[in-house]
């Protein structure tokens, strides 16, 4: 759905231009290897009102969870990307970063602090997705420029809904990601989870399955807190070195919301 | 709601709604009204050697001979009973609490913000060469009882405020049960401290732990430098800590072969007898698990370093080896303008004479070595 009260311009938020010095660098003490995370999000207006609140409650709650837990904070970098407004916007923790900024979106995981999200405007779903595998690849040659090892990355997309074009409309367009997503999967540069919630559709799911064959969902209603810690749960696999099939337990128990002791 | 309810030692408890910690094997919740205990649920329906391998520790005291009392925790987070469904099925164990704040793992050590966030006004190098002697000492006395860590990590083991550590997941412990001679093998283990043989599918064995106490010493050492860190130049673009174990390449042996990320501390402020053993372990050790300094050599250099610790005499915790003529912390302190165990970084220290700083030292041993004098004659004269 298109929202017209958001022009079609480059956004800088004021905020941008003093980011804060801890963000502006790799800390220069912490030599763990990295695991980037990217929680690629729908913010588009059909998200409008519950969803967007329990969304933002998921992330603070989150947030607070993954400062506690002294292995993930070591390791983990988090970058937030939305689609929604009038196009893909890249979040520095809480602050916006201006179009096509220079500055790495990544965050070390104990400095990370949410984004306040707003729902509005249209679904540039694919957009966002090849901006997601850029700062990813981004990512990865800054830190190995560093000398800085890093782990398998995980991007988490999450929508309610169908891509569309930047008026609004549904579109094909997606389909050109597809062949990229496929290749960067099979060799094994990221780990691509496609989480479809609310209303979402069976063309929704289609395209889901599209983007990532082995960790897509259609889940009801908005819950993002599991899948926040389901995200988490992936991560530590992802530090003990686990197998594909750990991932794929893991997210199969996120999918059912089945207890530990029921098998 | 409520959570779900379980018997131990055929007792019925509820558990917290909500897991404590959750992975893909189990997930460990809280017992209501019990802070003491938790209980770890398996995933998956555990099969009859599961069962009977929880039977077998159940039976076993394991570093049993030692006394513990308040100021000595227990070391191990052993099964204390086995968790079953109401119908009787076997669904995992309960153990000891060692949780937060008290328990802290030791990944929690291995940077700055963490260490002063989880142990404030509490850690300095001395603590943490403590805390490697204790380690080297608990797997010694481990192996001298034929168990096998397995999965040793900095997430399996958690520290105190004062130092002592414990091993968490008993469960995936490897021993041969005394009585029946059954083996139950480590099904579990962690990439980054892992040595090449099991990378390669073989069983945990104690020297496959001696690489992992490795590490977890050189880490604590070096305020967490992984020694397998590090970009090899000739590598492709994944290369990681599990790739450099495997082809064998750490900078604490070859630096040349590496692009070392710039925050890495130089190995040499470890004592020579420790850095020699480290160098056999991430050199010829890495490759030959018989070329790798067991868990007791280990202790025993530990043990000698522990008394030759030397304090800086211009910022507060900051301890060194004594084979160093200057503060290590503070000339890093001085080039990245973060000290690694203040919070603040106090005022640089005045231009230093190497000559004095050395008066300084032998008039510090004089004094100490007449203090030790004096409680000595107490003695006697007692």
């Amino acid at each position: 759905m298109r929202d017209n009260t958001h022009p079609m311009t480059v956004r800088v938020n004021q905020q941008a231009s003093t980011l804060p010095y801890q963000y502006a660098d790799i800390e220069i003490e912490n030599n763990a290897q990295r695991l980037p995370l990217v929680l690629c999000l729908d913010t588009s207006h059909s998200m409008l009102g519950a969803p967007i609140a329990s969304l933002n409650e998921a992330l603070r709650d989150w947030t607070r969870e993954l400062h506690d837990d002294v292995s993930l904070s070591y390791s983990v970098e988090v970058a937030v990307l939305t689609f929604g407004d009038a196009g893909v916007s890249a979040w520095q923790g809480p602050n916006l970063l201006p179009y096509n900024s220079p500055v790495s979106p990544f965050v070390p995981a104990h400095l990370f602090q949410p984004p306040q999200l707003k729902a509005a405007g249209v679904t540039l779903m694919a957009e966002a997705l090849e901006l997601s595998v850029q700062i990813v690849a981004a990512r990865k040659a800054e830190l190995r420029q560093l000398g800085l090892q890093f782990y398998r990355p995980q991007i988490c997309l999450v929508t309610d809904g169908l891509p569309t074009d930047a008026t609004g409309h549904p579109t094909d367009a997606w389909r050109r990601v597809v062949p990229v997503l496929t290749e960067e999967q099979r060799a094994r540069r990221f780990r691509l989870y496609a989480i479809g919630v609310g209303g979402i559709t069976d063309r929704g799911e289609e395209v889901l399955r599209a983007f990532a064959p082995t960790f897509n969902a259609r889940l009801h209603g908005f819950p993002f807190r599991e899948l926040l810690q389901m995200m988490s749960a992936s991560a530590n696999a992802e530090q003990r070195g686990a197998g594909d099939e750990v991932f794929e337990k893991i997210f199969s128990q996120f999918k059912t919301q089945r207890p530990a002791w029921e098998s | 709601m409520t959570g779900h309810r379980i018997l131990l030692n055929g007792l019925p408890v509820e558990l917290s709604e909500q897991p404590l910690k959750s992975g893909g094997e189990a997930a460990v919740y809280t017992v209501v009204g019990n802070d003491g205990i938790v209980v770890k649920l398996y995933r998956d329906t555990p099969g009859p050697e599961q069962e009977r391998r929880l039977a077998r520790m159940l039976t076993m005291t394991p570093l049993g001979g030692r006394p513990t009392d308040r100021a000595q925790p227990s070391e191990l987070a052993w099964p204390t009973a086995p968790a079953r469904s109401p119908g009787g099925d076997f669904l995992g164990y309960a153990m000891n609490r060692f949780g937060e704040p008290q328990h802290i793992r030791l990944v929690g050590l291995f940077t700055r913000a963490q260490r002063l966030r989880l142990f404030p006004e509490r850690v300095d190098w001395r603590f943490l060469l403590g805390v490697s002697w204790n380690l080297a000492f608990m797997t010694a006395r481990m192996h001298h009882e034929g168990l096998v860590v397995g999965d040793f990590s900095s997430n399996n083991v958690v520290v105190d405020a004062n130092g002592f550590v414990t091993f968490l997941d008993c469960d995936s412990i490897a021993f041969t049960d005394p009585a029946t001679q059954e083996y139950f093998p480590c099904l579990m283990q962690t990439a980054d401290y892992c040595a090449p043989e099991r990378q390669k599918g073989g069983p945990a064995t104690p020297a496959s732990d001696d690489f992992a106490l490795a590490v977890l010493v050189y880490q604590l050492l070096t305020v967490g430098n992984h020694p397998f860190g590090g970009v090899p130049h000739d590598s492709d673009s994944q290369s990681t800590v599990k790739d450099n174990i495997a082809a064998s390449c750490s900078y604490v042996v070859q630096p040349e072969r590496i692009i070392v990320p710039r925050g890495v501390i130089d190995p040499a402020v470890l004592p020579p007898t420790l850095l020699n053993l480290a160098r056999a372990a991430f050199g010829p050790g890495v490759s030959n698990p018989q070329a790798r300094p067991s868990a007791e050599d280990w202790l025993r250099a530990l043990d000698h370093e522990r008394g030759r610790v030397q304090s800086c005499p211009v910022r507060p915790r900051h301890t060194y080896s004594s084979h160093l003529h200057a503060c290590p912390w503070c000339e890093r302190a001085g080039r990245t303008g973060q000290d690694d165990f203040n919070v603040v970084l106090p005022p640089p220290p005045p231009p230093a004479i190497p000559k004095e700083s050395h008066a300084l030292r032998n008039s510090m041993i004089i004094v100490a070595a007449l203090i030790v004098l004096l409680i000595l004659l107490g003695a006697l004269a007692n």
